[in-house]
């Protein structure tokens, strides 16, 4: 009994004692957890209702007056919106450029970004040139901005440039804990040694981005760097270096890598990738 | 002797225990009556607001008062005047008074379409000056499913009517689909002679010329056979066709009935639940264990739905 006693005191003056958290004004709440929400359904691929949740969110931060919030939440919808491959949209959405630093920074990035993605290669790289004055020494983004502008000197057919950018990211991203630049990194040095006729040093670089996206279970990043396999042994001299283990591609390697493309696309209802593989594939037939 | 001491000291432990059981049974029902008095609102300050209106449909005791979308007070009293209107009154949490100007409005509304109905005060656009306590507020009510339905009925009625109208115009026997037809027959049939007896007088210019006019012979022929078949099912289809506009139409007039007091359970239900939820994430001690949200930062990726790679033109 009197033990009893003892921890129903305990345990009352504990909880007298828990400084009590300090509770945000209700509107404030509703909004972040309305950006907390869109966040969490961005992580799991779900980027229609994040899109909804981040607008959501900008609308109340803009009815409290919180610039700061209203802006985060824009730059994490037009995130949202090039996920979903609407470039113009995210265009449209990163148009008052009114941020300052870290964040006038993201948003050049996205805008280079959505700009590759429409084929605007003299507009990206005049974002990226933005970006890059705003980027001081040891900036937290200057991985991405040397990806993007690998991704920049790709589109325009400097192999070469596209080359030392993409291998001076991986080098920024090494140690951190950036799994996923680490993926574009490989790809993007893959895809860069093969437009410099090195299918040979391409094959292993791919081969990595792949063991990263599938590590991180990314069906469209899985399913690209597959189209890309195919293309490097597609290439005559890639040296078809035999690799062991599950990865290994018997017979015909190439079109392995592109039904295995096209398996992944199909699954994950990619159309756009699906073509191509599709496409690559009645190339090779055709071929035979 | 020792054993009538030993006896004293044993009653005197046990009296001891049921003093300290009393005296925390009363300590834990101060705390309970304590908390239900907060909880019901009882040592809350009110103000009362009310309004008038011509129905009490929708409207009830206790029935939630909120302002943009907060709950701030319920409906005190509902009350028919000797005028056969409805007066009702509202106690409002005396510290959200200062949002009620004093040309606010009360709006019943529906949360969502077809949810629970709830009590809205919308504050006016002079913020200057306040309600006095007491004061009378405009009243409105929102359209809900039930309205919208019957307009979208109204709406429907008078199209499937002109439908039934033109699939009795198409089959009628002598101006419709059918007449028509018969009149197309009647004209291929002296087609088929004209071109019998045109076939008769170009005998003598080749053979090639009378095969192609065969042909066409047969072409006309089957096409009157086709027309013929046509005739026939016709009638047939657009009864069947009549048969399901009026099932369509009994179905909707049905679902207009049945469907929207299932749809406002359901959503009345969602609302309770995430009331409660919510209501127990604020109290304590739960709330100290419930992170608040925060700022959300996501993972930088510079090849969102990136060319880089596979789809690249430069990777080929």
């Amino acid at each position: 009994m009197r033990a009893e006693l003892v921890l129903i005191a305990v345990l009352v003056v504990g909880g007298c004692g828990t400084t009590p958290k300090p509770a945000d004004p209700p509107l404030l709440k509703v909004a972040l957890e309305a950006e907390s929400d869109g966040a969490k359904r961005y992580g799991r691929g779900d980027y229609a209702v994040a899109a909804r949740r981040f607008d959501e969110a900008a609308r109340i931060f803009s009815s409290i007056d919180d610039t700061d919030g209203m802006a985060r939440n824009r730059l994490h919808r037009a995130r949202t919106e090039l996920a979903q491959g609407r470039g113009e949209e995210a265009l449209r959405l990163l148009e008052p450029a009114s941020a300052t630093g870290d964040r006038a920074l993201a948003a050049l990035l996205i805008k280079a970004q959505a700009q590759l993605g429409l084929g605007r290669a003299d507009a990206a790289q005049h974002s990226l040139s933005a970006a890059a004055a705003l980027c001081t020494a040891n900036c937290p983004q200057l991985a991405s901005l040397k990806l993007l502008q690998s991704r920049a000197a790709l589109a325009g057919d400097h192999a070469g440039d596209a080359l030392a950018a993409a291998e001076a990211a991986l080098k920024l991203l090494q140690g951190k804990d950036e799994a996923i630049e680490t993926a574009n990194a490989w790809r993007l040095i893959a895809a860069a040694r093969l437009a410099g006729g090195d299918p040979g040093g391409a094959l292993p670089a791919a081969r990595n981005a792949l063991a990263i996206d599938r590590q991180l279970a990314l069906p469209e990043k899985i399913a690209r760097d597959w189209l890309l396999i195919g293309h490097i042994q597609r290439t005559p001299g890639h040296g078809s270096s035999q690799p062991n283990g599950a990865d290994a591609l018997p017979g015909s390697d190439t079109a392995n890598a592109y039904r295995r493309a096209l398996d992944v696309a199909e699954a994950a209802g990619l159309g756009d990738v699906a073509a191509l593989a599709r496409q690559a594939l009645s190339e090779i037939i055709t071929a035979k | 002797m020792s054993l009538l001491t030993q006896h004293d000291s044993d009653a005197v432990a046990v009296r001891r225990g049921i003093r300290r059981l009393l005296v925390f049974a009363t300590l834990v029902t101060v705390i309970l009556v304590a908390a239900i008095f907060v909880r019901q609102g009882l040592l809350r300050q009110t103000a009362s607001y009310s309004f008038v209106t011509d129905s009490a449909q929708d409207i009830s005791k206790g029935q939630p008062v909120r302002i943009a979308g907060f709950r701030v007070g319920a409906v005190a009293d509902v009350s028919l005047k000797d005028d056969g209107k409805v007066a009702v009154s509202m106690d409002i949490d005396a510290d959200q008074m200062r949002f009620i100007t004093h040309d606010a409005r009360v709006e019943l509304r529906k949360e969502g379409l077809v949810g629970s109905p709830t009590l809205e005060i919308v504050p006016g656009a002079d913020k200057s000056r306040l309600a006095a306590a007491q004061a009378r507020l405009s009243f409105s009510r929102a359209d809900g499913l039930g309205a919208l339905a019957n307009q979208v009925r109204d709406e429907f009625v008078p199209i499937l009517k002109d439908i039934k109208v033109i699939t009795g115009a198409l089959a009628d026997p002598k101006t419709g689909l059918p007449g028509t037809l018969a009149e197309v027959r009647a004209s291929t049939a002296a087609l088929n002679t004209l071109l019998a007896n045109s076939n008769r007088q170009v005998e003598g210019l080749g053979n090639a010329a009378t095969q192609v006019l065969g042909k066409a012979e047969e072409d006309l022929a089957h096409l009157g056979k086709t027309l013929e078949t046509a005739n026939q099912r016709l009638p047939g289809i657009i009864d069947r066709t009549q048969q399901v506009l009026d099932h369509v139409e009994k179905i909707t007039a049905e679902a207009e009935i049945s469907l929207p007091p299932t749809l406002r359970d359901g959503s009345a239900l969602t609302s309770d639940v995430r009331e409660i939820v919510n209501g127990a994430k604020q109290s304590w001690p739960i709330r100290n264990f419930v992170d608040a949200p925060a700022a959300a930062t996501l993972k930088m990726d510079s090849d969102l739905r990136g060319e880089a790679g596979g789809g690249s033109k430069n990777a080929r």
